[in-house]
């Protein structure tokens, strides 16, 4: 069996950015491309982007890798596989835009998590200081990213990521553990 | 939270050249809008339209300016977890004027909405405004959407009265059922005392006591036992009739709210939150009502009438009985609070075995076609495991720790034992007061227990009971004006600039205008999400347009009444619903009092009675969930035969032919023409041949009219329409089978 079978590489490939066939600018506090690719012939054609959105495909596992780069109608033009593949400055950029698009604090300790009539009360601390944030139903609105992480989102569509469970508090850990 | 008053006011302070009247839209802006440095920062930003330029000041500088005449619109565009306002110039350049965090989502969308309306010489709406910036009267604090509660200052006051306004047509058996409980405590402090009696007269008496006294005491305790338990049973009677009464009228109450909000509101919440509200929440008010709140009164009354008589009777005994009662309380919560924490956690991991096994046999297909049995047997193996581990150690606690807690919430008796055993010894207290006391006694410890969960119970009960009100309270929005009439249709729709969206951060349709006559049979065509259900979702008036009108017969939407709409409009669905019943209830649904033959003729018509006839027991077969399983066809021929069954003016087709076969459709095609040639007709089809009898196609782009005309009209442009076509064309060539069932 020397005949070779198609993969679903052969049929629907990714396409990946890289400093070769893609340059990322900046205008008005917006990215840019350039993207040069080349056809069956060999040929290069050129296309300009003004705006770019990135967006990712594993948010909780992989920040930093599998980012999508879509036009303003959120088609995708290609895919980055890893920001490191680009020069620092521009992964520097990239890395930027991302922490814009995507607001999730940090709580570095939970000072109280109330329940009343069906909705719960938090203060929590962020590097930012205090935060006071309402919840729908704990149970369903807290997704446990692994066994360390969790994502807690508030009745507004606010999120607040706890990176460490375990390096959380004995107080603060008491607070989250009833909804665990 | 922000308004737009103290936005203006710092803005102001920040730049004194600006008076609060050249401030026409403000945004907060707690997050930097450029991408760069460390991903949490806050910030402290106003962002403003003035009457000559777009602003933007980050901590009291300047750090945006843009003349209006440089600019084309404003937009609003969703992150995750933040949202920004761009502007865009009239040479297409745009930028991020300025970003926040989700709490002030609606406040962007709708501002930035009405900034582009300010660019394009409208006049700036503040009405948003309301619903935004509704704060509770008491303490200042944003209301939920839609709500009218403030979580924060509820008070239980307030919602108990108004559950009393519920009860008040059973405030008779209410007022009589606390009666009783005065009489019930006042006999369980008699036993005890006809025990002391027992003892002391008789069982201890030196003289032989007369037989016929004897008995008569037994005789007495006896018929006050009786007595008790004749009296709680009339009790049980009366406030069992009072608690279902007013969970009656409460579930009336819900379920007559839920049935009159629009759909938009009603889809705020699942179907299960409903049912929740309407089945859950009233039966834990129920169980108040008629358990808890009587359980309540008859603990507290019993025992404030026992330390009463405890007191009178030697207060340092009584001291001694009460003394270790907050111990005895505060003992009871910390250990029943960590029974609370440890037992849900035991549950929590319960509830996860059962999601994964009703998952695992949900899909045992797929697991068995990729041969993953023994990676779900793990995972089972897993999580039960860690359940095991989770009940042992809480067995091993409640093992451990229940008689510990049973013997120290005792210990107030031991003293109790001294103390009077002591008395006894000396002469100063007789077997028999010893026996009363005992009673007494146990008597306070059992209500103590109780007392100890009142809070929680409280807590409970005043969750459902908000959230009942939290329903009721809901204001309708879709509602009928005062002055609705009800409308005799010929069916001319005129849908006049219309703009809507379901929230108000994505508009689904912009600017609709189309003037339909009566009679026409119109065809909508256009891409997924191009807004064809939202456009007959507004023409049935499930929804209010946010601006336009729509008008039928001349007459705005909003002032016809809902019943004498929706009484001339038949609508068949994409998706079609049947209810659980027989497939005559189904087809008469819309139309209960329709005689048999309509119904008939309404089938026959839809093409649903050839199929009806073949089932077992005809129009009387059983069909929804438990019954006869008919066919994603036949269940859509039932649908028309339903729509079509009250003689509409207005049909509404939603992909109605979708889940048919080509000839069956091609049947129901011809059929549906001969009805729909005096009736006005919307269909929706992604099929195009099933609107080759449309007078005309209204082909949506994203949300805007981009084509009308006739089929032939649209060919001849080569635009959307001529795209469709000709790849449904290519589809049907391709297809084995090939028939050309484009228009």
């Amino acid at each position: 069996m020397n005949e070779k079978h198609t993969t679903l590489g052969d049929v629907a490939a990714i396409f990946y950015l890289t400093p070769d066939n893609a340059e990322i600018g900046e205008k008005n506090l917006f990215l840019t491309l350039k993207l040069t690719t080349t056809d069956e012939n060999g040929a290069p054609t050129v296309k300009e982007y003004d705006r770019i959105f990135l967006h990712r495909a594993f948010p909780f596992e992989h920040p930093e890798s599998f980012i999508s780069v879509q036009d303003a109608e959120k088609n995708e033009i290609g895919m980055i596989a890893e920001l490191s593949v680009f020069p620092p400055e521009t992964a520097e950029r990239l890395r930027a835009e991302l922490a814009r698009k995507y607001y999730a604090p940090a709580l570095t300790a939970i000072k109280q998590l109330k329940e009343r009539y069906g909705y719960a009360y938090c203060t929590a601390m962020t590097a930012q200081g205090e935060v006071h944030f309402t919840m729908r139903d704990v149970s369903r609105n807290l997704f446990r990213i692994d066994e360390n992480r969790l994502l807690l989102t508030d009745i507004d569509g606010n999120r607040y990521e706890i990176p460490d469970l375990h390096a959380l508090d004995r107080k603060s850990y008491r607070q989250i553990e009833l909804y665990l | 939270m922000e308004t737009r008053a103290s936005l203006t006011a710092r803005l102001c302070a920040w730049d004194p050249s600006l008076d609060a009247s050249d401030v026409l839209l403000v945004l907060p802006a707690d997050l930097p809008r450029e991408a760069a440095g460390d991903a949490e920062r806050k910030e402290d930003g106003i962002a403003a339209l003035l009457k000559d330029r777009l602003v933007c000041y980050v901590n009291g500088t300047e750090a945006e300016s843009v003349p209006l005449d440089a600019l084309e619109k404003c937009e609003f565009r969703m992150g995750i977890g933040c949202v920004f306002a761009e502007y865009v110039k009239k040479n297409g350049e745009a930028a991020v004027l300025c970003r926040a965090d989700m709490r002030y989502k609606d406040w962007y969308a709708a501002v930035v909405k009405q900034m582009t309306r300010h660019l394009k010489g409208e006049e700036i709406r503040y009405d948003f405004e309301a619903e935004l910036f509704r704060v509770c009267p008491k303490c200042g604090r944003p209301f939920r959407p839609g709500s009218s509660i403030c979580d924060h200052c509820v008070s239980k006051r307030q919602y108990l009265s108004r559950l009393w306004a519920v009860a008040r047509p059973y405030r008779f058996y209410i007022y009589a059922s606390v009666v009783i409980y005065f009489m019930i405590a006042a006999l369980n402090l008699l036993p005890p005392y006809l025990n002391r009696i027992l003892v002391d007269r008789y069982i201890r008496s030196e003289t032989r006591p007369l037989l016929t006294q004897f008995l008569l005491v037994i005789l007495s305790i006896l018929g006050v036992n009786l007595a008790t338990r004749l009296i709680s049973m009339g009790r049980s009677l009366l406030l069992i009739e009072a608690g279902n009464g007013v969970v009656v009228r409460l579930r009336e109450l819900v379920f007559d709210r839920i049935q009159m909000l629009s759909i938009s509101r009603i889809s705020r919440r699942t179907a299960g939150e409903l049912m929740n509200r309407v089945s859950n929440d009233t039966a834990t008010v129920q169980g108040f009502l008629t358990r808890e709140l009587g359980t309540v009164v008859e603990q507290a009354v019993t025992f404030l009438a026992v330390a009463v008589i405890l007191f009178a009777y030697d207060w340092r005994l009584a001291l001694l009985i009460l003394l270790p009662v907050p111990l005895v309380l505060w003992l009871h919560r910390a250990f029943h609070r960590t029974v609370h924490r440890r037992y849900n956690r035991q549950w929590t991991q319960n509830a996860r075995a059962s999601t994964i096994l009703h998952d695992i046999f949900a899909g045992i297909r797929v697991v068995k076609a990729f041969g993953r049995e023994k990676y779900e047997e793990e995972r089972y193996d897993r999580v039960i495991a860690a359940e095991r581990d989770i009940s042992a150690s809480n067995e091993r606690f409640w093992a451990v720790f229940s008689p510990i807690i049973g013997f120290l919430m005792g210990a107030g008796e031991f003293f109790l034992l001294y103390y009077v055993g002591q008395k006894i010894l000396s002469g100063e207290m007789t077997l028999g007061e010893m026996t009363q006391f005992s009673a007494y006694v146990s008597i306070i410890y059992g209500p103590l227990r109780w007392l100890s969960n009142i809070p929680r119970m409280l807590v409970r009960v005043m969750t459902s009971i908000v959230k009942i009100f939290d329903v009721i309270d809901e204001t309708v929005d879709v509602a009928d004006s005062e002055d609705a009439v009800d409308l005799k249709i010929e069916g001319n729709i005129s849908i006049d600039n219309i703009s809507f969206g379901y929230d108000n951060t994505a508009e689904v349709l912009h600017n609709v205008s189309v003037e339909i006559h009566p009679g026409e049979m119109i065809g909508i065509v256009g891409r997924s999400g191009a807004g064809k259900s939202t456009l007959i979702n507004l023409v049935m008036r499930l929804y209010d347009v946010e601006e336009g009108a729509i008008r039928i017969d001349g007459v705005d939407l909003r002032q016809i009444s809902q019943s004498s709409l929706r009484s001339q409009i038949g609508v068949v669905l994409q998706e079609t619903f049947l209810f659980a019943g027989t497939v005559y209830d189904n087809i008469a649904y819309a139309k209960p009092d329709a005689a048999r033959e309509e119904v008939l003729t309404a089938a026959k018509l839809a093409g649903a009675h050839a199929f009806i006839m073949k089932l077992p027991d005809g129009y009387n077969t059983v069909v929804g969930e438990r019954g006869h399983t008919l066919s994603g066809g036949e269940r859509q021929r039932v649908a028309i035969a339903r729509a079509l069954l009250h003689d509409p003016r207005i049909l509404i087709l939603d992909e109605a032919t979708a889940s048919l076969d080509t000839e069956t459709e091609k049947q129901i095609q011809d059929a549906l023409q001969k009805l729909t040639t005096d009736r006005t007709t919307l269909a929706i089809a992604h099929r195009l041949s099933t609107l080759r009898n449309a007078t005309r196609i209204l082909v949506l782009d994203h949300g805007t009219v981009a084509e009308i005309g006739t089929h032939e009209e649209l060919m001849k442009r080569r635009g959307i329409y001529y795209g469709l076509v000709m790849a449904q064309r290519q589809m049907s060539r391709m297809a084995p089978k090939g028939e050309d069932r484009s228009a």
